[in-house]
């Protein structure tokens, strides 16, 4: 849906820098990265690059979008009018809102140089610039334009985030990922994505103060946490039938939403109920559509739990069966639902077996190779809906077989979920590992591993695997026969 | 030629069996059979004694707005004479017909026809004059049939061009397959021919011929490779043969699925011996042939109705060579035939009496076709239910797997997780038109139903029961599998809106079809 979202890095080319009047704050960000195969998983990463913008906001702290320095094996740093690379590396990265803190190895040429400062949320028609290194030129580019729209929009670098966005009608081009949106000489924004031109004109987006001010505040303790949810899904109340059969008081008029789903596992697991009407949200009254007024403006009501951490509560008046309720909910992070988001920095896990290979079931997976199989495309799509990860937590996919005489009549099974190994149920990567190992040491001849809605059972002769494992390894050169995340 | 129509397969050799609904079978119908017998004497063999066009105007059913038709549109097709004054086409040209007429190429004159039997699963049907016309079949020949073909053998497409005069263009007979005719789900018999056709005035099927006699009907042909895919005439005899002895029975579905056993380790396994044949039963299709006989998965097929089954499951056949096990299972049995299956279980070796039996339409938890009938629907205020078909999921076009909700798409490929919750059907809102009482719900879609007014709803009949009993308060609760769970509609508005709204501005005739 959001595949027409650009994100505004782009790779890099040869630099020569003039001397510049000022924007010595704002740098240019060189990323050389190292990107994970998740096709062939025992592969080493790929080396690749590309460039953006950041800019400085404290002693040796450098901000910039997450997507400009993923996967980053070489990060440098270039100011405006100084042809010397710096060499940086990255502090704390945060996928979920696409940004990321770098230092520099040796902060001393930056040393008096002027920090920015973090503003506030700008107004609706107010004028911004752009700062940043787009392409068009190697020099530091500025474009100017007013702020369009302030919404609740998908963060297309994860896939599955929502946060607070600013629409903007500056132009930003890539490159000016990362960059400062300024406005009366302070930042109200990171630029981050946009639309190409044959798609819309002139919207282009920015992080706002809020979710910076989150992500800045999250990594004072030396670590970045995950966002947390209220982990419940809720619908919107303008039908009188639905209205008066949640006994909703009239005194409630245009106001509720009704909790459509929770995550048992969830923050809000065991506490909110199907059919619970919600009235407000730490005292703000939440509309039948589901927005808050907030500092004047209407907004998402999970605009409250957005700019809380793990371990605070929102605080729920609820009506339950007509009866009002008010409950505290502990936020916690909820980790199921990243099988959907793009995974960065990370080495894939893999597990290759008579030249079967398994690899768990993510976004990254079904990224790199496309699996047809319906249960697989289930298992993906309902893993967090119908709470699918309680009984495997990672499933197990057989992705491929690398063709060898042991698996040439099971190779046309490939691309489905695993079951079960000699009866053992399935998991996990440890899990299949595990079961693997115990296959071979236990009575039998054969290793039979099972897929999930298929009859045919995979058989693998004991006597055969080591020879074949060997003979695999040797012939398409890999060097470990699995890598699992501890 | 035949469009490329696409059906999803419910699984190998389930099997889809032909439409209920049939037009009630002619009883004044001759034994056709006797008559293929004593009808060699005809002298003179040509596409003007013998093949007619048929002309079809078809109107198909909306599977998103089921209460209206699409806009129709006409085929016309080459069919051949058979015995009796009936004229023989596929069935996929009669589909959904609501006119049709027989012509004399030659000369142009038609008359008004009718369908007499068809069986959408065979693709084969059976056109009749819709008044007695005997006049308008003088001094045409029927042609009988001819089953047996070998490799090799030259056969005639028979055809004419748009001024009546006839064509025959010719084709030899390369190969014998097993392919789909018509719904993608059945597996028969094909013939594979080379030659090239260069005319075919818009026919979607053509009589083919050898020596004279109806050698099989071309379903399909590839002018880059100049193939064509010909249905034998051994079908075509299976069908006027059942249909001549009502009632029609048809082709049946065994109702395996089955792997190959050419691994060693998997005849290790299952502990196979040192036999060489034989298939590996990875699943049966509940309610199916195979299961009501107690074949089970993990067997392994050794034997059917006294022929090996090799490891790749193919047997051979005394007229067509090595050829796959669903002929055996369906295209050259009947419906309600008992044959012999011998397989190995753990090693040991059993003997099963298989009663071949067809599943309807309406037998599956998703049909897997119709024609010839409304779809099923309810409407309650503005809120669409359905049942879900085939037919509604590839209404998404031709990539319905995937554009059609997901959850829809895998219902109808694992029926059976969703046949033990105890559902018929599967009940599902495939919509919403905006009323009052729908108020807020436009964007549901795809959600399936669990209970109605706390009944649980197995079939648009339950949701009509559940419907008419008063609802608590004056209020309807839908309750769902997923998100949002549960949705609520007033009666009385509901009432409203289907008076004034549906009937009115939409022009709805029926609020629900449940036949």
């Amino acid at each position: 849906m959001f595949r027409t979202l650009l994100i505004l890095a782009f790779a890099a080319t040869s630099a020569f820098a003039e001397t510049a009047n000022s924007f010595d704050n704002i740098v240019r960000i060189e990323n050389a990265a190292a990107v994970p195969d998740y096709s062939s998983p025992w592969n080493p990463p790929r080396p690749s690059g590309g460039s953006g913008t950041g800019f400085l906001i404290g002693e040796n702290q450098f901000l910039t979008n997450a997507h400009v320095v993923s996967n980053a094996s070489r990060v440098l740093i270039k100011k405006v009018n100084d042809p010397q690379p710096y060499a940086a590396r990255v502090k704390f990265i945060a996928h979920d809102c696409d940004l990321a803190m770098l230092e520099l190895v040796d902060f001393t040429p930056f040393k008096g140089i002027e920090y920015l400062e973090i503003g506030d949320l700008p107004q609706l028609d107010t004028s911004v610039t752009v700062v940043g290194y787009p392409i068009g030129g190697e020099r530091i580019s500025v474009t100017r334009g007013i702020v369009s729209r302030i919404d609740f929009r998908p963060y297309s670098h994860s896939g599955v985030d929502n946060h607070l966005t600013i629409q903007i009608d500056a132009a930003i081009n890539p490159g000016n990922s990362g960059g400062p949106v300024l406005q009366d000489g302070r930042v109200v924004g990171v630029a981050f994505q946009g639309y190409s031109g044959n798609v819309a004109q002139n919207v282009g987006y920015m992080i706002p103060t809020p979710v910076i001010d989150r992500f800045v505040k999250d990594v004072e303790d030396g670590r970045y946490d995950l966002y947390v949810d209220i982990n419940a899904a809720t619908f919107e109340l303008v039908n009188p039938a639905a209205r008066e059969a949640l006994a909703i008081p009239k005194e409630y008029d245009g106001l509720g939403v009704m909790v459509g789903s929770v995550d048992s596992q969830g923050s809000a697991g065991g506490v909110l109920e199907i059919g619970d009407v919600l009235v407000s949200i730490d005292s703000n009254p939440i509309a039948s559509n589901g927005f808050i007024s907030l500092n004047g403006e209407q907004v998402n009501m999970n605009e409250i739990v957005e700019r809380k951490f793990a371990g605070d509560s929102v605080s729920l008046d609820l009506l339950r069966a007509g009866e009002k309720q008010t409950v505290s909910l502990p936020l916690k992070p909820f980790a199921p639902y990243l099988i959907a988001a793009n995974q960065y920095g990370k080495r894939p896990q893999y597990i290759v077996y008579a030249g079967l290979t398994f690899q768990p079931l993510d976004r990254n997976l079904l990224a790199a190779q496309s699996l047809g199989n319906q249960t697989v495309r289930y298992w993906f799509n309902y893993f967090v809906i119908e709470e699918l990860y309680q009984k495997r937590p990672e499933p197990v996919i057989f992705t491929r077989a690398l063709a060898d005489e042991i698996n040439t009549y099971i190779a046309g099974y490939s691309g489905g979920l695993v079951d079960s190994v000699n009866g053992q149920k399935i998991g996990s990567m440890k899990d299949m590992r595990d079961a693997l190992a115990a296959a071979e040491t236990a009575e039998g001849e054969f290793i039979t591993i099972r897929l999930v809605n298929e009859g045919r059972p995979l058989v693998i002769a004991k006597s055969k695997v080591a020879e074949a494992n060997a003979r695999i390894a040797r012939n398409y050169g890999i060097r470990e026969p699995y890598y699992i995340a501890e | 030629m035949r469009p490329l129509i696409l059906l999803a397969a419910i699984s190998f050799l389930t099997g889809i069996s032909t439409a209920e609904d049939l037009p009630k079978k002619n009883p004044e119908i001759a034994p056709i059979t006797a008559k293929i017998e004593t009808s060699k004497k005809a002298a003179e063999t040509s596409p003007k004694n013998s093949v007619l066009r048929v002309n079809v105007t078809s109107q198909r059913y909306n599977f998103r707005l089921p209460w209206q038709k699409t806009s129709p549109n006409s085929k016309r097709t080459f069919g051949a004479l058979v015995a009796g004054n009936r004229v023989l086409v596929t069935a996929d040209v009669v589909a959904d017909a609501t006119y049709l007429e027989i012509e004399k190429p030659t000369s142009g004159e038609k008359i008004t026809a009718k369908v007499e039997g068809v069986d959408y699963e065979a693709n084969l049907a059976l056109v009749a004059p819709a008044v007695p016309a005997e006049d308008f079949f003088d001094g045409l020949t029927p042609m009988s049939l001819d089953t047996e073909a070998a490799i090799g053998a030259p056969l005639e497409v028979w055809h004419f061009e748009s001024n009546g005069n006839p064509l025959t263009t010719k084709l030899t007979l390369d190969n014998y397959d097993m392919g789909t005719y018509f719904l993608s789900g059945s597996y028969f018999l094909t013939y594979e021919a080379s030659g090239t056709i260069s005319y075919r005035d818009g026919s979607y099927t053509f009589p083919v011929a050898k020596n004279g006699k109806l050698a099989g009907i071309l379903i399909d042909y590839s002018s880059s490779n100049e193939l064509s895919t010909i249905m034998p005439a051994s079908i075509i005899e299976h069908f006027l043969t059942d249909l001549a002895s009502p009632p029609y029975r048809g082709f049946p579905n065994f109702g395996i699925r089955y792997s190959n056993t050419l691994d060693s380790q998997l005849r290790s396994f299952v502990e196979m011996g040192d036999t060489t044949g034989g298939i590996f039963i990875s699943g049966v299709i509940p309610g199916a042939s195979a299961a009501k006989a107690g074949i089970e998965e993990g067997d392994v097929i050794t034997n059917i109705a006294g022929h090996d089954i090799d490891s790749r499951g193919n047997y051979e056949d005394p007229t067509y060579g090595t050829l796959s096990i669903s002929h055996l299972v369906k295209g050259s049995v009947f419906a309600g035939d008992t044959i012999p299956v011998s397989l190995l279980r753990k090693g040991k070796e059993m003997e099963f009496e298989v009663n071949l039996i067809r599943k309807e339409p309406s037998d599956y938890l998703v049909r897997p076709y119709s024609f010839d009938r409304a779809p099923r629907y309810y409407l309650l205020g503005g809120m669409l239910f359905q049942e879900l078909s085939q037919d509604y999921l590839e209404s998404y076009g031709d990539k319905w797997r995937s554009r059609a909700p997901f959850k829809l798409v895998y219902a109808a490929a694992n029926q059976e997780q969703f046949e033990k919750e105890g559902r018929k059907k599967l009940v599902f809102v495939s919509g919403t038109l905006p009323t009052q009482s729908t108020l807020g719900y436009e964007t549901l879609s795809g959600t399936i139903v669990d209970k109605v007014n706390g009944k649980s709803i197995g079939s648009l009949d339950d949701l009509d029961a559940a419907v008419a009993a008063p609802p608590e308060n004056g209020i309807h609760r839908i309750e769902f599998s997923e998100f949002p769970h549960q949705l609520f509609i007033s009666e009385d508005a509901a009432n409203k809106d289907e008076a004034e709204v549906l009937t009115q501005r939409f022009r709805i005739e029926k609020l629900k079809q449940l036949n």
